[in-house]
């Protein structure tokens, strides 16, 4: 077995793993991830829960699983539009250049001079625990990596004798980039959405752990670690649960996504 | 005088997986003598100089007798040889401007062989290398970088790497791929030159004419067999095998000269044209035009600018001045153009059918018109359901063909289809062009670079670099 598939099993299983648990999870497990117990705060693993409880006897195992779909919805989304975004823009740069290209270069550069989490964080001083102006801010910030990879691709395809013969038997910019471009550019946005979905389940989580992001008492995996975080020594694995979710989603997506070296 | 042959091979057999590759090859070349392989691509020409080379793919099995120089290779395992490579047996590969290092300089890339190589210290090293350049003419040249040399050049620079560990025996694999007229015959003599000096040579071409130039001994190969074997100038005066002889009638020199087609209104003409690429000027003063079923030849050196004259015809490029006038009432899709490499002119992830079937819908032709010039052109409709990159040169060349008929052209720039194919494959698909001219009376640029295959197509031919000339701006350059 070679290296490369181990690689990509180990990947698809940490994945795999977490999404079944984002789908599966909050519909087999009974338990409310809001509802508090005071009496039965900070509760062993291996009881009645299978997680134990937090400071607030809520079962963890029930907020991992909806902070999980929280998560894997939020990256998914953000990584698509992200994508849409950047590959459309991306590829009509590359067909029309000229005025177009340079201003969507522009817009590029201008984002690309921000730091992402920046522009999270100043989107989310406009409604703050609110969850667009997370979707928002992290889109914005992934656009621009598919844009210049399609643009880069597109542009030197578009020289490439097979297009001019396409042109020359009449073909419009829609057989162009379906026949000629996009199978060319499906591999490399493949992977680059894997990364871009990691990228912004850890950003969403991050920023909740700062308290930036979505407010308690949502479920989410920053969230829990910073509520959990006093009572590191009382409950250590109730807050090593989500910092082990959030680092399979990450590395699962990273392993997916690798590119082979040789 | 040493009494052992520069190189003996008796019973050469190479197999893949059961199948014989290269069956029961013998041959015998002694110091100072030239053997040509001549075959198809496929018939294990390659194979057999790889053998020789010791440099197969560790998955094919061997067995026979190999000596280079009296040193015996038969029992021993393939890495044996490498301790041979550049010192008794050497190879000269294919299309020199990739095989030299474009970061170096000419000289520096042979004194490094004499150095590494040869164990000798840099400064004898280089005064060996500036010698070595010298004797091939490149005196003045040792300092330049592989992109300032002209094809010539550079194919001299690789021979004076090749042979700077002091080989006696030289592989030369398609020595003269992509190179026109002028640059084979100087490759033809530097390899003659290196033959007089005592190097034994193995030349793999399917160019007769250079076969021909080199003289010496010749083999022929077919489906992993060397069919004919002997003197060239012998054999190519009297071939025995079918083969040979179908070989010998493709080449161009030995076509019929194409008669002159009466003149009609043309399809597409143009006056005074003057082209730049790069801020180069190609070519000015140019006038040519292209009537109904009549093919014109446009011939040059490479670089001087003939596909720059196709894709003005075709408005793919614009002229610096002059005028590009089209017969009125054509549509734009019915100028079309045939590629030199045709795989890079179909989309390679589809199919070829999906490629016809796109330009039927496109066209609003019913779905089965391919499948009567499919018929015409000889393709079988098996071949459509294959990947550009799965089929042959030949039969992919077809397959553009075809896609360029179904929308029924007017004018077609066929831009060295056949420059990459066997000399046998290259007349199938020329005398397809020349049917299909005469027949749907398209006009048809034909660009080559050999002269011989131009006047075997056509009596109207275009010399792209004598404009120059006329023009009288040579010597601006």
């Amino acid at each position: 077995m070679s290296s490369r598939f181990v690689r990509r099993a180990i990947g698809a299983a940490c994945v795999g793993a977490v999404v079944l648990l984002a789908i599966l999870g909050p519909w087999l497990i009974e338990a409310d991830p809001l509802r508090q117990n005071l009496r039965a705060a900070l509760r062993p693993p291996f009881g009645d829960d299978l997680l134990g409880t937090d400071h607030l006897g809520r079962s963890v195992l029930a907020r991992l699983a909806h902070a999980a779909r929280l998560s894997v919805s939020f990256g998914a989304a953000s990584a698509a539009s992200a994508a849409l975004l950047g590959t459309g823009l991306g590829l009509v740069a590359a067909l029309r250049g000229g005025i177009v290209d340079r201003v969507a270069g522009a817009l590029c550069d201008a984002t690309m001079a921000l730091p992402g989490l920046l522009l999270v964080l100043i989107l989310a001083a406009f409604a703050p625990g609110a969850f667009w102006p997370l979707y928002l801010g992290i889109a914005l910030a992934l656009w621009v990596e598919f844009f210049r990879l399609v643009r880069t691709v597109a542009r030197s395809r578009l020289m490439a004798p097979e297009v001019e013969a396409a042109r020359l038997f009449g073909f419009g910019d829609l057989h162009i980039v379906k026949r000629h471009l996009l199978p060319h550019l499906l591999p490399a946005l493949g992977a680059l959405f894997a990364f871009g979905f990691g990228a912004s389940v850890a950003a969403v989580s991050t920023l909740s752990f700062i308290g930036v992001g979505l407010r308690p008492p949502t479920p989410e995996w920053g969230n829990m670690m910073t509520e959990l975080l006093p009572y590191y020594d009382e409950a250590p694995i109730q807050l090593l649960a989500p910092a082990g979710l959030l680092f399979a989603t990450v590395l699962g997506l990273q392993l997916l996504a690798g590119r082979d070296t040789k | 005088m040493n009494a052992a042959p520069a190189l003996e091979v008796e019973g050469l057999c190479v197999a893949a997986g059961g199948r014989d590759l290269v069956r029961n090859a013998c041959l015998s070349l002694r110091a100072g003598g030239i053997l040509v392989i001549l075959g198809e691509s496929g018939s294990g020409k390659s194979l057999l100089a790889h053998a020789v080379m010791g440099t197969l793919p560790a998955e094919l099995d061997w067995r026979g007798r190999i000596a280079i120089g009296g040193i015996d290779f038969g029992a021993l395992d393939p890495k044996s040889r490498r301790a041979h490579w550049g010192r008794a047996i050497a190879l000269l590969p294919q299309e020199p401007w990739a095989s030299l290092d474009p970061l170096m300089r000419a000289e520096d890339q042979i004194a490094e062989v004499h150095a590494l190589v040869g164990r000798r210290t840099w400064r004898e090293a280089r005064a060996l290398a500036g010698r070595a350049l010298g004797t091939l003419g490149l005196g003045s040249a040792g300092g330049r970088y592989p992109f300032q040399l002209s094809g010539g050049m550079a194919q001299r620079v690789a021979v004076a790497v090749a042979l700077a560990g002091g080989a006696r025996l030289l592989v030369a694999d398609e020595p003269t791929k992509g190179l026109d007229a002028e640059c084979r015959d100087e490759v033809a003599e530097l390899l003659l030159s290196q033959a007089r000096a005592g190097a034994a040579l193995i030349v793999i071409t399917h160019d007769i004419a250079f076969a021909r130039k080199l003289g010496g001994e010749m083999a022929v190969m077919l489906d992993a067999e060397i069919v004919e074997q002997g003197a060239i100038a012998g054999l190519l005066a009297a071939p025995r095998h079918a083969y040979t002889k179908r070989l010998l009638a493709a080449d161009p020199a030995g076509w019929a000269p194409a008669k002159p087609v009466a003149a009609a209104n043309p399809v597409v003409e143009a006056a005074n044209l003057a082209v730049e690429r790069g801020g180069r000027r190609l070519f000015e003063g140019l006038s040519v035009a292209v009537c109904p079923g009549e093919i014109v030849a446009a011939t040059g050196c490479s670089g001087c600018g003939k596909t720059s004259l196709g894709n003005v015809l075709l408005g793919l490029l614009a002229p610096q001045s002059g005028i590009v006038r089209r017969v009125s009432g054509a549509d734009a899709h019915r100028f079309q153009k045939l590629y030199q490499d045709p795989v890079s002119a179909f989309a390679s992830g589809s199919p070829l059918g999906v490629a016809l079937d796109d330009v039927c819908r496109r066209h609003g032709l019913p779905l089965d018109a391919p499948s009567r010039i499919l018929a015409r052109l000889r393709i079988h409709p098996d071949l459509l359901l294959r990947r550009p990159d799965q089929v042959s040169g030949g039969e992919l060349q077809r397959v553009a063909l075809a896609r360029v008929l179904l929308v029924d052209p007017a004018f077609l720039f066929a831009d060295e289809p056949t420059s990459r194919l066997d000399p046998i494959i290259q007349q199938e698909v020329m005398d397809l062009l020349r049917e299909v001219v005469a027949e749907r009376r398209l006009a048809m640029l034909l660009v080559t670079h050999d002269a011989a295959l131009a006047a075997g197509m056509t009596a109207k031919a275009v010399r792209v670099d004598a404009r120059l000339d006329a023009g009288g701006t040579l010597a601006a350059l």
